[in-house]
């Protein structure tokens, strides 16, 4: 990654050479621009959407309360889902806790941590993307 | 009042390209990109030391920039909004 010219690297050890004037700007001011993905132009439907837990390539493991897949019967962790989240209970889940009909708080926190890890390519990945979406 | 202290995403799950003065961040946990403008990236930058609140912030990044204007606090908390608004910058 290029980074920041004077400091690649990302660390404070290469300390810049000539000092560069940064303006924080006016508090009006915007510095950041978002693109969204064309997915978020469905926003009406995000909240259909499902989330496996876990995903179909991991049929059967646990999930950890880190959200991670662990052997099937390890203690601590929670077990499979029978059925996927929807994505309104997802939302309900990251944003306020709300744990989903028949599941037991300490096994939502488990699931809440497994979707936070999705990566592009799992199942339920573009949903949860979805949701990200800031208003 | 207790200051609330910021963290942001690390380097893997951005991607960046710049563009003379702007960059594009490519925020892999979302698929969503985001055009930025100083002192944006600077701020994630130095964010990506480790979680801090504005006024830690501050210190950070006058450690490596000089200010245009006496800089103040009210300034930084606004774009370090904006950054959390977009997802890029989170509270602790």
């Amino acid at each position: 990654m290029s980074g920041i010219e004077e400091k690649d690297g990302g660390g404070i050890s290469a300390m810049p050479s000539r000092r560069t004037v940064l303006a924080l700007g006016a508090a009006a001011a915007s510095t950041v621009v978002t693109i969204r993905p064309a997915l978020a132009q469905t926003a009406g439907s995000v909240l259909n959407c499902e989330i496996p837990v876990p995903g179909p390539h991991a049929g059967g493991q646990y999930i950890s309360a880190e959200g991670s897949l662990v052997s099937p019967g390890t203690p601590g962790a929670a077990p499979p889902l029978s059925r996927p989240l929807t994505g309104e209970e997802v939302k309900a889940l990251l944003n306020s806790g709300a744990t989903p009909p028949g599941v037991s708080p300490q096994s939502a926190q488990a699931y809440a941590n497994y979707i936070r890890r999705l990566q592009a390519g799992m199942s339920g990945f573009t949903c949860y993307a979805s949701l990200q979406m800031p208003r | 009042m207790s200051q609330p202290r910021y963290v942001a995403d690390p380097d893997g799950e951005v991607r960046t390209v710049q563009l003379d003065g702007l960059a594009l961040l490519f925020h892999r946990p979302s698929g969503m990109t985001h055009i930025v403008a100083p002192p944006a990236p600077q701020i994630l930058e130095a964010l990506r030391l480790g979680p801090a609140d504005i006024g830690e912030l501050l210190g950070r990044l006058r450690a490596w920039y000089d200010f245009e204007v006496d800089e103040d606090m009210e300034a930084l908390e606004a774009r370090v909004a904006e950054l959390e608004a977009a997802g890029l910058v989170a509270r602790l």
